[in-house]
Order: structure tokens, then C-alpha cells, then sequence
């Protein structure tokens, strides 16, 4: 048994605040208006910037008139390629030889690239500026479709580079055979389109020079304070103890805020070199722009399958839309796809899979990370072959996934792609879900419904969720730090490497170091985002949080821990072994009477120095570092969207959701449904309302919150949610969970419309499904009919 | 453009003059002027309301409403809901019932509770979501914002039935 | 994302405002703001003056005298939605008041501003000319009566003249009565896809859609067959000329779809 396990069962039947239902300690401060976030935070003398954006989809740059824009009053300075020489290449670009330039240079690649960047003394000056800024372009032709793409039609996008951007394939031993054998097979073509994170707080950066040590500080929203700071001192040409990264308070990210952007380059270089205190507030058009955009994919898939609805073998052909460069650090064109496919038969015993992977360049802004980043689309795949396999053959969906579902015998279980899943409860949460619903009953009213012209639908989606990966879009460590400080009088300050944004990783990380050092929860300061007190770490991103800086917390508090029953047991005159702690005090196991308070140990360590024992060091401080020793965990569960389509109108309404899910052990139930019920109604949007639309020109004609329609509060179902808990072989049994919920909804809603519009012989293949898409599919059922 | 008017407003009972350029928006008198960094922007165009602010007891969108058009009226912002030592009900319930992630939207979200409790202090579930199709939140699902807003309306009907309680705590609120 | 400078003055009374517009061109009237400021916003409308009407005393005012509504301009949507002389004699103008944008948005906007701006896919304009209400336009030069039938005149386009002011608003609350109000937008607070109002008398039928071409549509039509398949199929065959500004086919198959709820709510209210 590992240390971990063993630890975890000795003190299974006192912890005070794991697992329990804690209000947040972040709350105060978001409650009262009191916090700042980035566009909050006031530097004297800062000036603010605003960008000229390229409004072609391809061009080459012909001329650049800022004489009207200089003059224009409280303009401080313009900045051009030519003034601000830095660029951003990820490793993917690198490779193919292509490189992004903070500001466009010589050709614009896609719509809202920046050209021109205007300091002013207000914003309100800057946009005055923007606006008498005049280029001249020579049109090119545009690159938008990723079949053209592919064979470098009808141009390529840089120059040297063909559009192909990434390319491998995969296939299990004995793939052709068994696919050929098999007594049944499908094809279908799935796609997603273009949506993005839409965090309600823009992303942006302010920069300065900090007067006191000279240093370049940067305030960025951002999920990853480390990997930013690092990747800012390359592109900038400094060291990392040059520059100080704080991250304010988030307003939400969702994958967004991983990235590092053009725009972080300009107001950094411009605070650096110019010596100006200088801010840019992305506005929300700007954002829709130019956030990165996601889940541009295409699956082209066969199935092959048996007459029970077992599942033989999956060919996949997968292409993603890279956009004009990969996004900054990593590229989200590879991510969705390369993670898609080894997660492509989700929790079913699907033993063949061939992929073929395809990423090409495009005129269209670049594809990162949005919450799920592979997994929705994933799920809607292999959610969508079980459905139509069940049509196929004319079985209960349900039916379909028992036949193929992982047995809990077989775990840990190697899937086709290669993947080791640890044990989860595949079957127990399908069913738990069917109960929640009351399944059958619902099939039976389906039914009826049906002969009245109502048309119900029923989705089910069983999911998979990589969580906690070795490699993950966020810093890409496979560890987090936590370091622990008793201060003098014997409060606690913990520091992490995370990078929160409405986790409340200030309260479930305190409930964690709360129950090692038995302590009160309000005596925990968490503290996180700035470079100059956290440790190193990789950030938040890829559900790691929860499990890796868990498991920080854990180890941190448990050398702490340590470390005060050595020095208790000194003062008490007692074996180590008998010095619990609780309550604030170290105690001798069975005479709490005999103790000292933690403030009296503190005191005796920094102060009363002379009574430590021999070899105990200074202080009370240690730093903690945890590397899972499985490269991921999976969670997993069930998610069911019951859903009603008006056959008149296209319009969908969600009538009931169920979600059944297994994150490992719960550190907080509350935070952990909070995200649940967060990523279901983005998966909401994900299928039937959010796209980012381009037209013939590369132009983005989704620019406002008014066409970019993000779910609303009376759309939004109310859900039901349950737990099970299989703990990981992690420290605390943590698994992840902040994507699970965003991987399984969108496949959950598609299924359900399918099944609702099965007399129509429709089913979803691309998302979002809009209600006219759902109308002209019963139209040409019903002609077909007639 | 260096054009300035004077102004005068109360804003959380407080009375304010200042001078602003015709074309500063509501919402940035209240952030860059006066420092009041608790509303915030999230889309210019009136559609997320995350600016929500209560212009003489209505919910109102302050990117949408010119800083001079509130010249001579009561502005209300999160800052005068509560205080961390008496927080109002509404913030009470958003704590208790986790109706808050990030908090980005919650000031806004806060503001229109407000004036839906207001008009309707029974509110059913179907009512407060009606009541705030005008403010997106991207973290919740709104589903423990509902919550929240139950629980205020109950702990504010409760406040009502026991009015000596309700004075202390005004009296507690200096 | 900010407005371009402009200069601005405050009316105390509707002569103020209409001396103003007569004085200054490149002039806009400025009541809710709630489609012109975030317009503004974006730069895409940038007015030298702004001429702000919302301090003009009892510009929000409704009255019901000898069967006619008087409603003055400034009221707001939220305030028509919820005003007892409106929700009594005038209920599907309450109702159809209470579908735009959201509170906040309704708390805001008012009746002569969404009126004047013409955007096609707005309820208010087409509750007028469903109603054939009369608008009352005011400028230096005095004062005309248009109906709305008349006053809109294509996309974003009305006969208000540059230095008019929409005033007042009348219409007989008997007409009101019979009217009835469906539309189909996605979210609760977006612009419709498609709405209509529909009346139905014995002997004759109106029918003014909205969101579904460049601006009100309107039409009379004889009675309506009470059967439903046949009443459908004229609603379908009339809505297949209409000529929406996007997703052609679809906002047509609506337009039945809303004429027809609107019938059916007619008749449950009439029976």
C-alpha cells in the first residue's frame, strides 16, 4: 500500500473540512465589490492602449498613414512592427518555420490581427486615434476551408510553410481484418464549429516598471503565472528575475487565459523600453476576435459493428482548423485533435481504432484551449456512433452502451489508442443516472407524447475525463508546489502555483492544510498569482488543480504537520508517534490537557529559539512539491438531457438533466457541483447556440454578445446531480472534474434532439444544431414522406 | 472634446460632483472617475449585464446610460448593498448558496436581484430566471444563483415579519 | 469600445428640444439610449450634438379619454408594460412591451425612441401599426399627425424629418382589444425572429408581422377559414412573399407559425 493510501485511511475518520460542504473564503471580497481585477487595479501615471486590427482576412500591408492618429489629442505613442520587434512562435510553429509577430508585418493572416498599437492617456483618447488611422491594403486571397487547406488551395497562408501544419496516423494490429469482418458498419461526417471561452471578465495585461526594484511588472489575467513569466522573459529578451507576473483576481477563464497573446508583447515591450506604466482591456469584440476560438474540427468516421450493438473497430479521419498561426504556447488545432483520438472510445471496450490527424492553416484567428478542449468533441463523436449504431439496429441506445461498456473487471483498462484508465464506475454511473431518471417510464411517455405531436428526446452521454496529465495545456509541468508558512503568532500562509479563476482554490486547498495541521479553516491564508511569493508551478488548466495541487497541499501540510509534532513532542516530552494535532493545539493522544497551542510552538520556533530541539530548523516553513505518479487519472459518469423540439419551430427546450458523476474523492461538494452545473450550461451553448460564424471573406460576423448568443438563466435547465466517489491512486484520491461536466452536455443535448426528431430519421452530426437546421431536417423528412 | 460638464449625483447616499467629458459612460464615472471598481463592463453593449446598477431604484445598464443622464439621481452600485461586516441578504444568499464563481458578474447579477425583489418579493423559480435574462454569468449555470435568490427573498420576507430585527440591524449598519 | 466626442444639451421641455434640432445639424435625440448608445459605442453612429430628452417634465405620461390613447413618448417600455390603463384597455401593448430586450433594457428604453429607431425586428413599432396608431411629430415649424402605417418607410428608415421630435402616440383602445401577439426569438430579450399581430374581426382580418422583412408588414385580408389546415395554408402562402433581411426560408416558416399562435391566442381570449 502506498504511503499515500495509508495515510489517507489513518485519518479517514476525522477529517473536519474534506469533503464537506464549506462556503468560500474568496467570497467576502467578490461579495462587496472590494476585489480587483485586472482592469481595476490604478497605476499612476498609466496610460492605456488601444489596437488597430487588421479588418482584412489576407492582406499584404501597402501603406500604414498615422499622421491624423499622432495628432489626435492625449496621444502619447504609436507603436508598428517596426517599433515593437517581438513575436511569439510555439513550438508547433517553430517547426514548420513560422513565427507570430506582436504587431502584423508586411501581411495580415487573419481578421483583428493587430497592426497598430496607440498609447494614449484614456482609452477613450486611444479609440479617437484608432479611428484616423488609415492602411492600405492589397487584398489576398483568403484560405477558409480545411478540405481546400489541406492541398494548399487556393494559396498557402505563409508562404514558405505548406498549410499543412501537422499530420500523423495510428491504427491497432489487426485493425483492416477486423474492420472488414465485421457484419455491419456506418459512416458518418461530424463537425463542430468555431465557439470560444467567453469569460464574462476580458483577458488583458497591464505592465510597468516597479520604481522600486527596478523590474518589469506585469499584471495578467492568466491561468498560469510561472509559464507566462517565463515565456514573456524569452520573447522580451530578460530574465525571469527580471520580471514579476501578478495575476489579480480572474474573471473567469476557461481556457482562454492559458494562452499568452500578441497584444501581452506590445504592453510589456512598451513599459520595458518606453518606461510608461501602460494597460490594454480587451473589448468584448475584441475577444470574440481574437481569443483564441476552438472545436474547428471534422470527423469523418466508419464504424464497424456487430448485430448485439457491440462495437468492433472506428476509423477516423480528423482535421482541425490551426487558424493563421498556433495559438501561443501550445496549439489548440493539435490539442483537440491529437487528445481526441486517444480518447475516441470512451468508456466502451471498442477494440480497434484507426486515426489519421490532419491540422492545417487557415485565414481565420488561431485555435487554443476552451474548457474540455478535446473531450467535447470526443464525446459527441462516440456518443453519436453508439446512438446510431442503437438506430441502426434498431435497440435501445441504453442497451447499446451496456454491450460496450468497460466492465469493472478490466480495470485498470488499456484503450485502443493506448490510453490507461484507472478504475472509475462506468456501468454504476449509467445506471444510477437511468434510476435518477426513471428510464424506462420515460421511454414509455416518449411514446405517447409522439402520437400527440410532441417530440421528446432522450440523451444519454457516458463520459471519460483525462484528468490531472502529466502534460497539459497549463505550463505543461507534471507537478504543483505548495509551500506552508506558520507565521509568528501562528497563523497560516500557504502558496501555490495555481492559477484560479473562480475555482475557490482559496477554500478547498485551506480544507485540505485545515484538516492536516487541525486547524480552523479562517486561520488559512491562501495565497496564489503573483511570482514574487508562489512557487513555481504549472497553473490551472486540464482539471490538475484539484488532484496535483491537492496533492501539494496534502504533502506540504503533512511535512508541516511533521515538523510540529517533532517539535511538540520535544516540548511535551512525548513520543512523536502519540502528538496529534486539533483544535489549534499538540496534544498527547489521550491528555489533550498536555499541549501547546500552535501559536505557542510558533512562538518557540522564531522566537524562543533556544527550546528547539537539536538539528530543528529556524522557522516554521516547508515547500512541497507532488508529481502524480500515474501520468493521468480519468473521472467519468453520465450525463442525461431530456429535451423537447417544437416540430413547428425548430426550438428546443430542455425539460429535465441528470448527471451522475465521479471525480474521485469530493474535496467540496459545493464548489464541485458548482462546476458542474457551470459546464452544463456551456455545453447548453456548445450545442445548440454559441458559433462563431465567418463569411466568404474571412470575416467574423459573430462580433457582439447580441450575435454570439451565450446561454441565459431561463435556458439554462435546472439539474440534478449525484456523486459517486472512486478514489485515484493519487495522494487524497482526487480526481479532476473542472472539464467533465462541458466534455459530456454537448454530446448529452445532441442525443437528445436526435432522438427526439427520430421519426424525422434525423440526427445530429454538427454543432452547435440550430433551430433552423432542425426545422429544414423535419421539412425534408416530411417531403420525403408525402 | 475637452469639453467637461459638472454634475452632481448621489451615489449610495452619498452625494458627488464631478466633472466629465459628455461621452463618459455611466459606468466609467463610477470606475476611473470615482474609483468604485465594484461594477464592471463585460460587453458595451448591453448585453451581459455585468454594469447592472440601480438608477433611482431601477436596474439599469450603466454602459448604456451617459454619465450626465444620471446628473440629479440616486445611483446605487454594489458598494452600497452591504458591508462585509452587515452584508444584505442578497449578498448573504449568493455566500451560502455558491451563488458566485469568479464574481465577475455577481455585482450585476446582485444589483438586478435587487430590483426583481423588489417588485416581486415571492419570486418563483420561473420568475427569477425571467427576471435575469438580462445578466449572463459564465460560471454557475445559474443554477445556485436561483438559490441564492430564493434564500434572500426569504431571509428579506423574514426581515419584514420581524421589523425590531430589521432595525437593529439597520442601527448595526451605521 | 467608446463613443467619439460630442456635445451635449439637456431639454427641459419639447420646444427646447425642438429649437435645438432645428439649430444644430448633424443633431441626434438621445431618450433611453438603449439602441444609440451602444451604437455609439461602436462608432457607428457619432452625432456632433446630443440633444437629451430625459429631462423633459411629464414626457412619460399615458391617458385613455373617449376611447383614445394619448401616450407621451418618453415612458418607458417597462413602464408601458406595467401601467393599469394599458395592461386594462390595452393588454397586448403591456404584453408585447414587456418582450423587449431585458428589465434592464425595458427600465431604460422608451416608447419614442424604439419608435423612431425602425429597427424591423422590434415589437413596439409593429404594435403600432398593427394598432394604426398616429404619431404625433414635432419640430420648430409646428406639429403633424402621421399614422404609423405611413411612417415607416423601409430599414432603420422613417418620415420623421431631420428636425422632428416624436411626441405623442394615439390610438382607440377599442381597436386594441381585438389584437393579438405571438413571436419566436431565441433567447427571452433577443430581437424576434418572427412576430405578428394578428386581428381578426367577423368580416375581416389583420395581420402585421415583424423581423420578417425591412420593416412593419401589414396587411388586411377577409376572414379567416376557421378550418386549420386551410387557415395554415394562407398563413404559409402569405408569408411565402415576404422578404426577410436573413435565413429566408426559415424566418417564412415562422411568420405561419406566429400568425397563427396569435390567431389561436385571439380566439381563446374572444371565446
Amino acid at each position: 500500500m502506498s504511503d499515500a493510501l495509508h495515510h489517507l485511511q489513518k485519518n479517514a475518520l476525522k477529517p473536519k473540512y474534506t469533503g464537506a460542504r464549506v462556503t468560500r473564503k474568496e467570497d467576502a471580497r467578490l461579495l462587496t465589490g472590494a476585489s480587483r481585477y485586472l482592469d481595476d487595479i490604478e497605476i499612476p501615471g498609466m496610460y492605456e492602449i488601444a489596437f488597430v486590427r487588421s479588418q482584412r482576412s489576407a492582406a499584404r500591408i501597402c501603406a500604414i498613414h498615422l499622421d491624423a492618429a499622432q495628432a489626435t489629442p492625449g496621444v502619447k505613442r504609436i507603436l508598428t512592427a517596426k517599433e515593437c520587434p517581438c513575436f511569439f512562435g510555439s513550438a508547433e510553429d517553430v517547426a514548420n518555420g513560422v513565427v507570430q509577430p506582436a504587431l502584423a508585418r508586411d501581411v495580415v493572416r487573419y481578421v483583428g490581427e493587430p497592426i497598430v498599437a496607440i498609447i494614449a492617456e484614456t482609452r477613450y483618447a486611444a479609440e479617437d486615434a484608432v479611428e484616423r488611422v488609415q492602411i492600405d491594403y492589397e487584398p489576398l486571397q483568403p484560405v477558409l476551408a480545411m478540405r481546400e487547406s489541406l492541398l494548399d488551395q487556393p494559396r498557402r497562408v505563409h508562404e514558405k510553410t505548406p498549410n499543412r501544419m501537422f499530420h500523423s496516423e495510428y491504427q491497432t494490429s489487426g485493425f483492416e481484418d477486423a474492420f472488414q469482418a465485421a457484419p455491419h458498419h456506418l459512416v458518418e461526417v461530424f463537425q463542430t464549429h468555431r465557439q470560444t471561452g467567453v469569460p464574462l471578465e476580458t483577458r488583458g495585461l497591464a505592465a510597468t516598471i516597479d520604481p522600486g526594484s527596478g523590474r518589469l511588472t506585469i499584471y495578467a489575467t492568466h491561468q498560469s503565472p510561472h509559464g507566462l513569466r517565463g515565456d514573456m522573459a524569452v520573447a522580451l529578451g530578460i530574465e525571469e528575475n527580471e520580471l514579476r507576473v501578478i495575476v489579480p483576481e480572474v474573471g473567469g477563464a476557461f481556457g482562454i487565459k492559458a494562452h499568452a497573446y500578441p497584444e501581452y508583447l506590445v504592453v510589456a515591450y512598451a513599459a520595458l523600453k518606453y518606461k510608461l506604466p501602460v494597460k490594454w482591456i480587451s473589448d468584448r469584440t475584441e475577444c470574440l476576435l481574437t481569443d483564441v476560438h476552438a472545436r474547428d474540427d471534422i470527423h469523418e468516421v466508419e464504424v464497424a459493428f456487430e448485430g448485439n450493438g457491440r462495437i468492433l473497430a472506428i476509423r477516423d479521419h480528423l482535421r482541425a482548423d490551426a487558424g493563421a498561426y498556433s495559438a501561443f504556447p501550445f496549439c489548440g488545432a493539435i490539442g483537440e485533435t491529437v487528445l481526441a483520438s486517444r480518447v475516441l472510445t470512451g468508456p466502451y471496450t471498442i477494440p480497434h481504432l484507426a486515426t489519421t490527424i490532419d491540422c492545417t492553416y487557415s485565414n481565420k484567428t488561431p485555435l487554443g484551449a476552451y474548457r474540455g478542449v478535446w473531450g467535447p468533441i470526443a464525446s459527441f463523436v462516440q456518443e453519436g456512433i453508439v446512438d446510431r449504431v442503437a438506430r441502426a439496429l434498431h435497440l435501445d441506445p441504453v442497451e447499446v452502451r451496456r454491450v460496450n461498456m468497460i466492465p469493472d473487471e478490466l480495470f485498470p483498462y488499456t484503450n485502443a489508442a493506448g490510453q490507461a484508465y484507472d478504475r472509475g464506475s462506468y456501468r454504476a454511473s449509467l445506471e444510477k443516472a437511468l434510476e435518477m431518471l426513471n428510464y424506462d417510464e420515460l421511454r414509455a411517455q416518449q411514446k405517447t407524447l409522439r402520437d400527440h405531436g410532441k417530440y421528446i428526446g432522450i440523451g444519454i452521454s457516458a463520459f471519460v475525463e483525462p484528468t490531472a496529465m502529466a502534460q497539459s495545456e497549463a505550463g505543461s509541468v507534471p507537478y504543483e508546489s505548495a509551500t506552508i508558512r506558520i507565521e509568528p503568532n501562528g497563523s497560516v500562509t500557504a502558496a501555490f502555483g495555481l492559477g484560479p479563476s473562480g475555482q475557490g482554490h482559496e477554500t478547498t486547498m485551506a480544507q485540505l492544510i485545515a484538516d492536516e495541521l487541525g486547524v480552523d479553516l479562517k486561520d488559512i491564508v491562501v495565497l496564489h498569482g503573483d511570482t514574487d511569493s508562489a512557487p513555481f508551478g504549472g497553473g490551472t488548466g486540464g482539471s490538475r488543480s484539484g488532484p496535483i495541487g491537492g496533492g501539494a497541499a496534502l504533502k506540504a501540510g503533512r511535512a508541516m504537520k511533521e515538523k510540529l509534532q517533532t517539535l511538540a513532542s520535544h516540548l511535551l516530552e512525548a513520543a512523536k508517534e502519540d502528538v496529534q494535532l486539533e483544535d489549534g493545539k499538540a496534544f498527547v493522544a489521550g491528555v489533550p490537557t498536555r499541549n501547546f497551542s500552535i501559536r505557542e510552538l510558533a512562538q518557540v520556533a522564531y522566537t524562543d529559539v533556544l527550546r528547539l530541539p537539536e538539528d530543528f530548523p529556524v522557522g516554521l516553513e516547508v515547500v512541497a512539491r507532488y508529481q502524480p505518479k500515474r501520468p493521468v487519472t480519468f473521472s467519468n459518469g453520465t450525463h442525461i438531457a431530456v429535451v423537447e423540439v417544437d416540430a413547428q419551430t425548430g426550438m428546443i427546450e430542455v425539460l429535465d438533466y441528470v448527471v451522475v458523476n465521479d471525480c474521485g474523492r469530493l474535496i467540496n461538494p459545493l464548489i464541485v457541483e458548482g462546476q458542474i452545473q457551470g459546464g452544463v450550461a456551456q455545453g447548453l451553448g456548445s450545442a445548440y447556440l454559441e458559433e462563431l460564424r465567418y463569411d466568404d471573406q474571412g470575416q467574423v460576423t459573430t462580433t457582439t454578445l447580441a450575435d454570439y448568443l451565450l446561454p441565459v438563466a431561463t435556458e439554462v435547465p435546472r439539474m440534478r446531480i449525484a456523486h459517486l466517489e472512486t478514489p485515484s491512486s493519487g495522494e487524497g484520491g482526487f480526481k479532476g472534474m473542472g472539464e467533465g461536466s462541458l466534455i459530456a452536455s454537448p454530446a448529452a443535448f445532441a442525443n437528445a434532439v436526435s432522438d427526439a426528431l427520430e421519426p424525422f430519421a434525423f440526427m445530429v452530426s454538427a454543432l452547435p444544431v440550430t433551430p433552423d437546421q432542425i426545422l429544414a431536417a423535419i421539412d425534408r423528412s416530411r417531403d420525403s414522406m408525402a | 472634446m475637452s469639453e467637461t460638464i459638472s454634475l452632481s449625483l448621489t451615489i449610495n447616499g452619498k452625494p458627488h460632483t464631478v466633472d466629465v467629458e459628455p461621452r463618459t459612460l455611466l459606468v466609467h464615472l463610477l470606475r476611473d472617475t470615482l474609483q468604485m471598481t465594484g461594477t464592471h463592463i463585460g460587453c458595451d453593449t448591453s448585453q451581459c449585464g455585468a454594469c447592472t446598477v440601480l438608477l433611482n431604484g431601477s436596474a439599469v445598464k450603466s454602459c448604456t446610460v451617459l454619465a450626465v443622464q444620471a446628473d440629479g439621481e440616486q445611483v446605487t452600485t454594489v458598494e452600497g448593498l452591504g458591508t462585509i461586516e452587515n452584508l444584505h441578504p442578497i449578498q448573504q444568499g449568493f455566500w451560502e448558496k455558491h451563488g458566485l464563481q469568479c464574481g465577475f458578474c455577481t455585482p450585476g447579477v446582485m444589483m438586478a436581484a435587487t430590483d426583481l425583489l423588489a417588485h416581486n418579493p415571492n419570486p418563483t423559480e420561473e420568475e427569477i430566471r425571467d427576471g435575469l435574462e438580462g445578466v449572463l454569468c459564465r460560471c454557475t449555470g445559474y443554477q445556485n444563483i436561483v438559490r441564492a435568490v430564493q434564500y434572500a427573498a426569504q431571509q428579506m420576507n423574514q426581515q419584514v415579519a420581524a421589523p425590531e430585527v430589521a432595525a437593529e440591524a439597520e442601527g448595526g449598519r451605521g | 469600445m467608446k463613443p467619439a466626442p460630442f456635445s451635449y444639451i439637456r431639454v427641459a421641455t419639447v420646444e427646447e428640444a425642438a429649437n435645438a434640432l432645428s439649430e444644430y445639424t448633424d443633431a441626434k435625440l438621445l431618450a433611453g439610449g438603449q439602441s444609440l448608445i451602444p451604437l455609439m459605442n461602436y462608432r457607428l453612429s457619432k452625432p456632433t450634438v446630443l440633444i437629451d430628452l430625459c429631462g423633459i417634465e411629464a414626457f412619460a405620461s399615458v391617458s385613455l379619454k373617449d376611447d383614445v390613447f394619448t401616450i407621451r413618448a418618453g415612458i418607458t417600455h417597462q413602464s408601458l408594460h406595467e401601467h393599469p390603463l394599458v395592461r386594462a384597455y390595452a393588454p397586448v401593448l403591456a404584453e408585447c412591451a414587456g418582450e423587449v430586450g431585458h428589465w434592464a433594457i425595458r427600465n431604460r428604453g422608451t416608447l419614442g425612441g424604439s419608435l423612431a429607431h425602425a429597427d424591423p425586428a422590434s415589437e413596439l413599432p409593429a404594435a403600432m401599426v398593427a394598432l394604426d396608431a398616429r404619431f404625433v411629430l414635432t419640430s420648430v415649424r409646428g406639429e403633424r399627425t402621421v399614422t404609423a402605417r405611413d411612417f415607416y418607410l423601409g430599414l432603420f428608415t422613417t418620415d420623421l424629418a431631420e428636425d422632428e421630435i416624436l411626441t405623442r402616440i394615439h390610438f382607440f383602445a377599442s381597436s386594441a382589444n381585438r389584437i393579438h401577439f405571438a413571436e419566436i426569438a431565441r433567447r427571452p430579450g433577443d430581437f424576434a425572429l418572427s412576430g405578428a399581430f394578428v386581428r381578426v374581426e367577423e368580416s375581416a382580418t389583420e395581420i402585421t408581422w415583424f423581423g420578417v422583412s425591412d420593416m412593419p408588414y401589414h396587411l388586411t385580408l377577409d376572414a379567416l377559414p376557421v378550418e386549420e389546415k386551410a387557415r395554415q395554408a394562407l398563413f404559409t402562402s402569405l408569408a411565402s412573399t415576404l422578404e426577410p433581411l436573413d435565413q429566408t426560408v426559415y424566418r417564412r416558416k415562422l411568420a405561419a407559425v406566429v400568425a397563427e399562435r396569435a390567431y389561436l391566442k385571439g380566439r381563446r381570449v374572444q371565446a
